[in-house]
């Protein structure tokens, strides 16, 4: 699904990110921890040509990312409210997306009624601007819009952040359950070690820029992470 | 404490991005901001030859009548420009800092605005040349401490309004048409006259200076009334300044679902102008200058020559394309990530700024219509001016736009926001307004002056009809720009 060759990005003369090789399969569910500045937002943003690397390229269905538009009819990424229109009301920002994957106002309704439980009353029909909502209802926003058009590379970035207890275990089942029914790749970075490994197949751990650990997750990957996590980086 | 406060405070302010970045626009403000201030002394100090010339009476009567006038104007001014220091202080609430040390601090530095400036340069003058060597210093320093007084009362009582209207806006409606009515009252009424109000205070300064105190009595009491009620109301959901906010619904334009999704993308950035204070002003803005051909046409001097009608026309009905346009595509900052990673085709997202452009300026003509008063030639120019806006102005714009990297934070107010506000923003009206003379001089001076007017119009369809090629000019350089237009816009 993913390929990523040779990725190196400097900012102000620090390597923020340098990934020689990595490669994502097409229904992978992977998790990408590490602490702050590892690179984790960096590299979301290279795979979505957001941020043009220094060096290398990077693949989707082996094709170059950069410059191309080719990998948008099939990606969807939440990364931060800088993803939402936040002057419309929700309902205003999820019929604009939907529109253009080509979804009518029915069809998006109908899909917004299986994210009845994941809005939890607090999303659509509440007379709210976007900018108007909590930081964490934003992110409902985000992520309902990355799920409209059932795509098949969904990332998120730190999804579980701001969101409550409730909301955080019906994302995960909503991420458990996209990657069985429709086969949905996801890259999903967070720092909440419990989640993460409860709703990945694969972690991968970044310090630095660079990725340390690429571990298939099993009943001790917690464990390993959490060691790794309270000793601190490697100073 | 009060030191650490003067410190954030100019911290906050030169690394403010309203303050601007470059140089350039520092040096631009300073100048304007000299000049503005040079003028304010100018006419200080020529104002008691000014007021010489004009009364028939003494001097000092005209001028203590015209005081009393030119604070009632300051209130206006100060309602509609002086900002309230208020959410700064939030960082602060929480910390163990006195809340009157704060409050002081508040109200305190309020008094720092440039309008208590204003009395000192316009009224000083007079008062050291005409009021202290006529009356003795006795009077002159009463003169001075009464208008020290008045204008810091002023200074209190607008903010004062300012709060309260923050939190029910009719109080704001209310007070601009009391001073409304209060000014009618005299010159448009002549119910009575303001002057010599005026005169019976200020007048009596000149046999009683005692009664300069009573404006600095009044001027405490505004201050304390400010104290407290700011004190009272040192909470955050009061100093947050969004009123209560009504039930905000979804809604629909038909007409551009027509249009797929550049209809839906210009209903989007409709929306925004709507929604958000600055892009509205430009619209209202916009809608004042519908005007301007009034100030010209009704002229004798400028006259409704080609010359007036070209560069009112181009103004008029592109007005919206320079006012919004300049700072195309910073308005979408805060959500242009997101514009690229989702599945917008770029050819439709500049093709929606074109349909945006075009509207506007459509409704923009419609509304010079009425011009057709001052003559059917000057309808035609203002027709041609719309086709030359369409045809290459729009082009123009989104070549610059393209050219823009800073990042506008749409919750800010208009007035006296720096943000997003560059070399480029500065010079790009220019080359709009500029080019059409240039096209047009010449024939005129060969004697051809409808050859002229044909080849702005020409060059308009041409600019109409070419618009797919330059269409796919102007997007194959977005792409090339987008990832620096991206990192610019993530700048916060």
């Amino acid at each position: 699904m993913i390929e990523v060759r040779d990725i190196v990005k400097i900012y102000a003369g620090k390597t923020v990110v340098n990934v020689p090789h990595l490669e994502i399969k097409k229904g992978e569910t992977i998790g990408l921890v590490g602490n702050n500045g590892a690179g984790k937002t960096t590299l979301f943003r290279m795979i979505l040509d957001l941020i043009r690397p220094d060096k290398g390229e990077i693949l989707s269905k082996g094709e170059v990312v950069a410059g191309h538009e080719h990998w948008k009819s099939y990606t969807a990424a939440y990364l931060d409210e800088g993803f939402l229109i936040d002057y419309l009301t929700p309902e205003e920002y999820l019929y604009f997306i939907g529109g253009l994957y080509g979804l009518n106002k029915a069809q998006v309704d109908e899909h917004l009624l299986s994210l009845k439980e994941f809005f939890n009353g607090e999303i659509l029909e509440r007379g709210k601007y976007i900018r108007d909502l909590s930081k964490g209802n934003q992110a409902k926003v985000g992520v309902a819009a990355c799920l409209l058009h059932k795509p098949e590379l969904l990332m998120l970035d730190e999804p579980f952040a701001n969101i409550d207890p409730s909301t955080q275990i019906r994302l995960k089942n909503l991420l458990k359950d996209i990657n069985k029914t429709s086969g949905t790749t996801t890259i999903v970075s967070s720092h909440d070690l419990n989640h993460i490994t409860d709703v990945s197949d694969r972690i991968l751990l970044m310090e630095k820029g660079v990725i340390i650990k690429d571990i298939a997750t099993n009943s001790s990957t917690l464990a390993e992470l959490e060691d790794y996590f309270a000793v601190g980086q490697g100073l | 404490m009060t030191s650490a406060f003067i410190s954030h405070e100019l911290k906050a302010f030169w690394r403010s991005k309203n303050t601007g970045k470059s140089i350039a626009i520092r040096i631009v403000m300073g100048i304007l901001i000299l000049f503005l201030f040079g003028y304010a002394l100018l006419l200080g100090i020529v104002l008691p030859k000014i007021i010489e010339e004009v009364s028939k009476t003494d001097p000092i009567i005209s001028f203590c009548g015209i005081l009393l006038v030119y604070f009632l104007f300051e209130l206006l001014m100060r309602l509609q420009l002086q900002e309230l220091p208020t959410l700064r202080v939030q960082p602060y609430l929480h910390l163990p800092v006195k809340r009157n040390a704060l409050v002081t601090y508040l109200a305190t530095t309020s008094l720092l605005s440039v309008f208590n400036l204003w009395p000192f340069l316009l009224f000083w003058p007079f008062i050291f040349q005409v009021i202290a060597p006529d009356e003795g210093a006795i009077v002159a320093l009463a003169f001075i401490v009464s208008i020290l007084g008045f204008s810091v009362f002023n200074n209190y009582l607008a903010l004062y309004i300012k709060r309260k209207a923050n939190l029910n806006g009719w109080i704001f409606l209310v007070v601009v048409i009391g001073l409304s009515l209060i000014t009618s009252g005299d010159y448009v009424w002549h119910l009575y006259s303001l002057r010599d109000f005026s005169y019976a205070f200020f007048g009596k300064l000149i046999h009683t200076p005692a009664y300069a105190l009573i404006p600095v009595v009044l001027a405490l009491g505004m201050y304390y009334l400010n104290f407290v009620y700011l004190k009272q109301n040192l909470y955050l959901e009061d100093l947050n300044s969004s009123k209560k906010s009504s039930f905000k619904s979804s809604t629909d334009y038909p007409v551009l679902q027509r249009f797929g999704t550049v209809g839906d993308l210009v209903a989007n950035e409709v929306k925004l102008i709507m929604r958000n204070k600055r892009p509205r002003s430009t619209i209202i803005m916009g809608l004042m200058f519908m005007f301007y051909g009034l100030i010209f046409y009704t002229n004798p001097k400028l006259g409704t020559s080609d010359y007036s009608a070209i560069f009112v026309g181009v103004f008029m009905t592109g007005i919206f394309i320079i006012n919004y346009g300049q700072f195309m595509h910073s308005w979408q900052a805060s959500h242009f990530d997101g514009l690229l990673v989702s599945r917008i085709n770029f050819t439709d997202f500049i093709k929606a700024k074109f349909l945006l452009f075009t509207m506007v300026s459509t409704v923009a003509f419609v509304l010079t219509i009425p011009y057709v008063y001052f003559g059917w030639r000057i309808l035609i120019i203002h027709f041609v001016m719309y086709v030359y806006n369409l045809g290459v102005n729009t082009a123009i714009m989104l070549f610059f736009a393209n050219r823009n990297y800073k990042r506008i934070d749409l919750s800010k107010g208009a007035s006296f926001n720096w943000e997003g506000v560059g070399a480029t923003q500065l010079l790009v009206g220019f080359p709009l307004l500029l080019i059409p003379f240039i096209i047009y001089a010449p024939f005129r001076f060969f004697g051809v002056a409808n050859a002229g007017l044909v080849a702005l119009a020409l060059i308009g369809i041409a600019g109409i009809a070419l618009r797919q090629v330059i269409l796919k000019g102007l997007v194959d350089d977005f792409n090339t720009k987008k990832l620096q237009i991206a990192e610019g816009f993530r700048n916060k």
